[in-house]
């Protein structure tokens, strides 16, 4: 027994001294490896795709940049937390993106000045506009950042619309002849009669008229529309009134207790979910699943991948059971802004490469290298004749094999490598025909809809989502203003209200669309609103807007 | 009771539990004691760049936040209703589970119902959290029982109700844990002397007198150990269960102090909220055992030191 | 014994108890099941169709495709293997050391043994927080290590505490008959009390090795850049979070043929992880189920 516990501990030492040895800070830091690439890491403070080490195309873009970068992602923590571990441990990977905690890891000395160093990398010197750089220009005069996802090369090129809307099955559209939908009321009028005529699908399932999702930080679902009702963009936290320049609290507009007034009404005739405040994201998605909700406002992204998925898998298309948006507002003949041109440019965050990273001039060139078009079109369409065609016409196109391949999330960590956090184009490629993103190419697109979506598209003679609704112009400099309103912290009075309205507005909001009186729900929700003191919120994002308004006039 | 002297002799003979036990207890105070410099961050504006040393002090304003708002009050409340509650059911369970485990004597079942009680520990919260939802929907197992035994005549909104949310917390705390908890008890159980039993058989003790007298005496101590060490864990009811479980209508009652710290400190980056409040549980943690272990102590129980 | 018993006339009450507690067990079985049979369909359930809910018992669209996705995931063999070597260095370490301080505080006599466990009990409530735990143990070099997985929590006074309770229950008459023979504390604990802890030992074993399998968090923070300290439930966390992450991701005209969900996923990956726990219980099992068959206290 004793020398078996004996024996068990010599090993045990041995081992841990072993591992102790190797315990060497790891690789990085531009460091060469023996195929003579230099190695990077990065770290996003975002869940992402984990892709393979020997992942196919991260090797091609290797071979052509004579780099490659491990990329790291958020794991079950706050963007907030990962960083601050950074800040304290004073170690950091080469490149980082910090989210919200960007401005804490430029306080905190970790990030290299870009400005100092982007006249010798044109593509990344051309990648904005002076105007642009100079609202990423911290309070120091200097640059660290470099936001990845606004730029729009040549034309716009946009089919799905990627954000909120009023969304209905094109069963429902098809079976009224594809009427023109222009108001909440009419909207609500359409669902209540296509389910009085149709009260349950093919199978025999029930229908669900509307559902609302309210599950946690995903309750935009319920609270945010009427910015979009009175016809504005999605400001997120606030409506900017473009004429004026001042903010507009959008919880306490005559449009939110109208809107909010219609959902109780149909909540009482059963038109709305019974379940809507209490089901979870699962059990949401699992509704959508089956193809029985027939209308509900939602985020593109939020259920379109899953139930959208599940819905055509199931081969629900045929039974018309797919969403299309709305281009809704609260009266007839005002112009909607669901859908805006130009992307958002999100000055807050974005890629930055780190004072731990001893090969400054390396890391840029790769930034550079990654923004040559052969190179973006590796990272996002892949290796021409597996990942996609060229037509006769120039235009790139995807086989259905080539689709569910690039679908599958094995083939995916195996063989694409999107650098995902990594400056990238949106709009027209170089070539001036093809878009610089599969998702975003017309042809592709309409290729790959059913039967029932491409019927109702031609009925409204439109060829995307986003006719659908229409575009409006980039709204002002100042936009989107929920920029700020992310990073409010609870040290201003405007943050600790901010915080407040949240909990209220998810307490309230369902107890108003419940209530069995209205008006006395509504009044009970004002005064607890009013409690929070929303005055203080509304003047911190006031004189954010101003900064922002007067920083955009310094070009005009 | 006996004065302890530390004689020459004794020393000698207790020379390797010392130094033994200084070792372990200074592994126990770099790993465990030398970390609570940071609780200074708690009276401080803590900022990562500057540091716990050099961030401005700002003295007790992180703890007059807390305590000057209504809604800490709130969580407090929730956090000690929902530690209690789940300290008695899980305990009750564990230990009923442990017994009556004990009294199966074949052993090929008892092994079996063993190993399968054990399974939902392994289950993430999000897993066992999900398939409660599903049971106790409008549509779920549970309405339709209700609804064909006739007890009800429309569907229950579970989720919707305030009155139903700690108790529906308090079942899945028993369901994923009650097998997993019930480990230590029957690890306690093989400690007692077979004769004790063959004794209170021959004094013509059924079932029930034996485990009143020979199982649970038996067991006693580890009772009282878990128990006084569960009473300093009060505060720590949990987070992941009542944010899944949770929703805006019942969030006045489902907010713990863990949520709630999330929620104000956490995610908006004040590190020094969160741990204004970590000092704040472990102060009534601390307090708690105290007073517990001394009522054992009077009434001649195990306890903790 | 049990032959003595069986000889006995059963008597209604004792058949009344029996069938009641048969009954309990029964329905605490099913009951306990269910989540884990139900986890089991899903992780062999294709993902999209497992979005539709009403899945129970049995897949409705059968897949192996869930645990293909999850055993091809890059690095799952450098984290298995961690993952193994960090159970059972980390185990044994905890073991002995938990039991040196148990043995330690346990013994009556000695001086100091109320003040070592007050130190140890405060252990349980207090905690520096992510940050100032993060400085020391960089500073102590167990960042980028393997090492940060076995030593930081190696003596848990919870643990140290299960023990305790155990080996106090043992009369002290071993322990002073022994020291009569001349044997000091070291040979009291290798011969006398340690085996007749091994039911305790064993739970404690079992509690450290099954929260050396499930750590991912430790990697993740002290490892993130050292992919080969990597472990198993990190990675799949990784995959987890990839998966749920893909739903967000602008993806146009999916084909979803044999896609996977986070759901479907994560019951492949708690089925992965589950089953050696599984398989390796029975072995503990037996110190404390099969009864007391050691021996009793007289050895």
């Amino acid at each position: 027994m004793k020398k078996k516990l004996v024996s068990a501990l010599l090993i045990t030492g041995m081992l841990s001294s072993m591992f102790a040895g190797c315990g060497k800070s790891a690789g990085g830091g531009g460091a060469v490896n023996a195929d003579g690439i230099k190695e990077f890491t990065a770290f996003f403070a975002v869940p992402g795709n984990e892709i393979n080490n020997d992942n196919e195309i991260q090797g091609l873009i290797a071979e052509k940049t004579g780099c490659k970068v491990k990329e790291s992602w958020l794991t079950g923590q706050s963007a907030e937390e990962a960083v601050g571990t950074f800040i304290a441990g004073g170690e950091y990977p080469d490149f980082i993106d910090g989210g919200n905690s960007s401005v804490q890891l430029y306080e905190a000395g970790a990030l290299i000045p870009i400005d100092e160093y982007y006249d010798d990398y044109p593509n990344i010197r051309n990648y904005f506009t002076d105007q642009e750089w100079d609202m990423l220009r911290q309070s120091d005069g200097h640059i660290y950042w470099i936001p990845q996802f606004s730029k729009i090369n040549g034309e716009e090129r946009v089919c799905q619309h990627n954000d909120e809307a009023f969304w209905i099955q094109t069963r429902v559209l098809e079976w009224a002849g594809y009427p023109e939908v222009h108001t909440m009321d009419q909207y609500f009028d359409l669902i209540e009669s296509y389910n009085e005529a149709n009260p349950t699908m093919e199978d025999g399932t029930a229908n669900i008229p509307y559902t609302i999702l309210c599950d946690d930080w995903r309750y935009f679902c319920l609270e945010n529309a009427p910015q979009f009702l009175d016809g504005y963009p999605n400001d997120g936290s606030v409506i900017v009134d473009p004429e004026t320049l001042t903010v507009i609290d959008y919880n306490t507009t005559p449009t939110a207790k109208k809107y909010f007034e219609k959902l109780n009404e149909e909540y009482k005739k059963g038109i709305v979910d019974q379940e809507s405040f209490t089901q979870t994201y699962d059990e949401y998605i699992a509704k959508l699943s089956t193809g029985r909700v027939l209308g509900m406002i939602d985020q593109w992204w939020d259920f379109y991948n899953t139930a959208g998925d599940a819905i055509k898998s199931a081969g629900l298309d045929k039974q018309g059971c797919e969403y299309v948006p709305l281009p809704i507002t609260i009266e007839e003949g005002m112009t909607n802004q669901w859908h805006n041109s130009g992307g958002a440019f999100n000055a807050s965050s974005g890629l930055a490469i780190t004072t731990s990273c001893p090969d400054v001039e390396g890391a840029l060139q790769f930034v550079n290298d990654l923004l040559a078009q052969d190179v973006h079109d590796l990272r996002f369409w892949g290796v021409e004749g597996v990942d996609y065609e060229v037509g006769d016409d120039g235009l790139y196109y995807r086989t259905p094999e080539m689709r569910t391949n690039c679908a599958d999330s094995s083939y995916k960590a195996a063989h694409l490598c999107f650098y995902s956090y990594f400056p990238q184009f949106n709009g027209t490629s170089q070539d001036g025909k093809n878009a610089m993103k599969p998702e975003n190419q017309e042809n592709e697109f309409y290729d790959g809809l059913s039967d029932n979506l491409k019927k109702c598209f031609d009925a409204y003679g439109v060829k995307t989502y986003v006719e659908m609704l229409g575009t409006s112009p980039a709204p002002g400099p100042w936009y989107p203003m929920y920029s700020y309103s992310q990073t409010l912290t609870t040290s201003t009075p405007g943050g600790v209200a901010w915080n407040k309205i949240g909990e209220v507005k998810h307490e309230y909001l369902p107890k108003v669309v419940m209530a069995e009186n209205f008006e006395a729900g509504w009044e009970d929700y004002m005064k607890v609103y009013n409690e929070c003191k929303p005055e203080d919120f509304l003047s911190e994002m006031q004189t954010e807007l101003e900064r922002r308004v007067e920083m955009a006039a310094k070009y005009q | 009771m006996k004065t302890k002297k530390l004689s020459k002799i004794e020393f000698k003979h207790q020379r390797v539990l010392i130094v033994w036990a200084a070792i372990i207890c200074l592994y126990g105070f770099i790993f465990y004691y030398v970390p609570l410099v940071g609780w200074l961050m708690a009276f401080q504006n803590y900022k990562p760049v500057l540091g716990v040393f050099k961030s401005e002090f700002i003295g007790l304003d992180k703890f007059k936040f807390l305590f000057e708002d209504e809604s800490f009050i709130r969580v407090i409340r929730n956090t000690f209703a929902m530690g209690i509650i789940n300290l008695v059911c899980t305990f009750v369970m564990a230990i009923l589970f442990a017994i009556l485990l004990n009294e199966i004597k074949t052993k090929g079942s008892k092994k079996v119902v063993q190993t399968i009680s054990y399974l939902p520990h392994f289950l993430s919260w999000i897993i066992v959290t999900g398939i409660l939802h599903d049971a106790l929907s409008g549509s779920g197992i549970i309405n339709e029982l209700l609804m064909n035994f006739h007890i009800i005549s429309k569907p229950i909104d579970f989720f919707a109700h305030e009155g139903y949310f700690w108790p529906i917390v308090a079942f899945a705390n028993v369901w994923k844990e009650t097998g997993w908890n019930a480990i230590i008890y029957l690890a306690a159980i093989t400690s007692i002397d077979p004769s004790l039993y063959e004794a209170a058989a021959i004094d013509g003790a059924g079932r029930w007198a034996k485990i009143k007298h020979v199982t649970l005496p038996g067991i006693k101590p580890t009772i009282m150990i878990l128990l006084l060490m569960n009473v300093g864990n009060i505060l720590n009811a949990g987070f992941e269960i009542q944010y899944l479980l949770g929703n805006g209508l019942v969030q006045k009652v489902s907010q713990t102090i863990d949520i709630y710290v999330l929620k104000w400190g956490i995610s908006q980056a004040d590190y020094s909220l969160g741990t204004a409040a970590g000092i704040f549980k472990s102060v009534v943690s601390i307090g708690l055992i105290l007073v517990f272990n001394n009522i054992a102590k009077r009434h001649g129980e195990e306890r903790l030191f | 014994m049990e032959q003595k018993r069986r000889r006995k006339k059963i008597s209604g009450a004792d058949l009344a108890f029996r069938i009641c507690n048969g009954i309990f067990m029964i329905a605490f079985v099913i009951v306990t099941l269910y989540p884990v049979l139900n986890t089991l369909a899903i992780s062999f359930n294709e993902g999209t169709d497992a979005l539709r809910g009403g899945i129970y018992l049995w897949p409705r669209v059968f897949t192996l495709k869930n645990y293909t996705t999850v055993l091809q995931k890059d690095n799952l063999i450098t984290g298995a293997y961690i993952t193994v070597l960090r159970t059972i260095i980390g185990t044994l370490l905890a073991l002995v050391t938990n039991a040196i301080l148990a043995f330690i505080v346990s013994r009556k006599n000695f001086i100091f043994a109320k003040s070592v466990s007050l130190f140890w009990v405060i252990t349980m409530y207090v905690n520096g927080g992510l940050i100032p735990t993060f400085l020391l143990y960089k500073s102590l070099g167990l960042t980028n290590s393997f090492a940060v997985y076995v030593i930081p929590g190696m003596i848990s006074a919870f643990n140290m505490l299960v023990i305790r309770t155990y080996m106090r229950g043992i009369p002290d008459s071993l322990e002073e008959s022994a020291q009569l023979d001349g044997a000091g504390y070291t040979t009291i604990f290798l011969k006398i009390i340690s085996p007749l802890c091994k039911p305790v030992y064993a739970t404690v074993a079992l509690f450290v090795a099954v929260f050396q399998w499930n750590s991912w968090f430790d990697a993740m923070l002290y490892n993130r850049m050292s992919t080969q300290y990597t472990t198993l439930q990190y990675e799949l966390m990784k995959l987890l979070s990839s998966v749920s992450n893909q739903s967000s991701s602008a993806e146009a005209m999916k084909n979803s043929e044999g896609s996977i969900t986070p759901t479907s996923i994560r019951a492949a990956a708690t089925i992965v992880t589950m089953l050696p726990i599984v398989c390796i219980y029975p072995f503990l099992q037996k110190y404390f189920v099969t009864g007391l068959t050691l021996g009793g206290v007289k050895e």
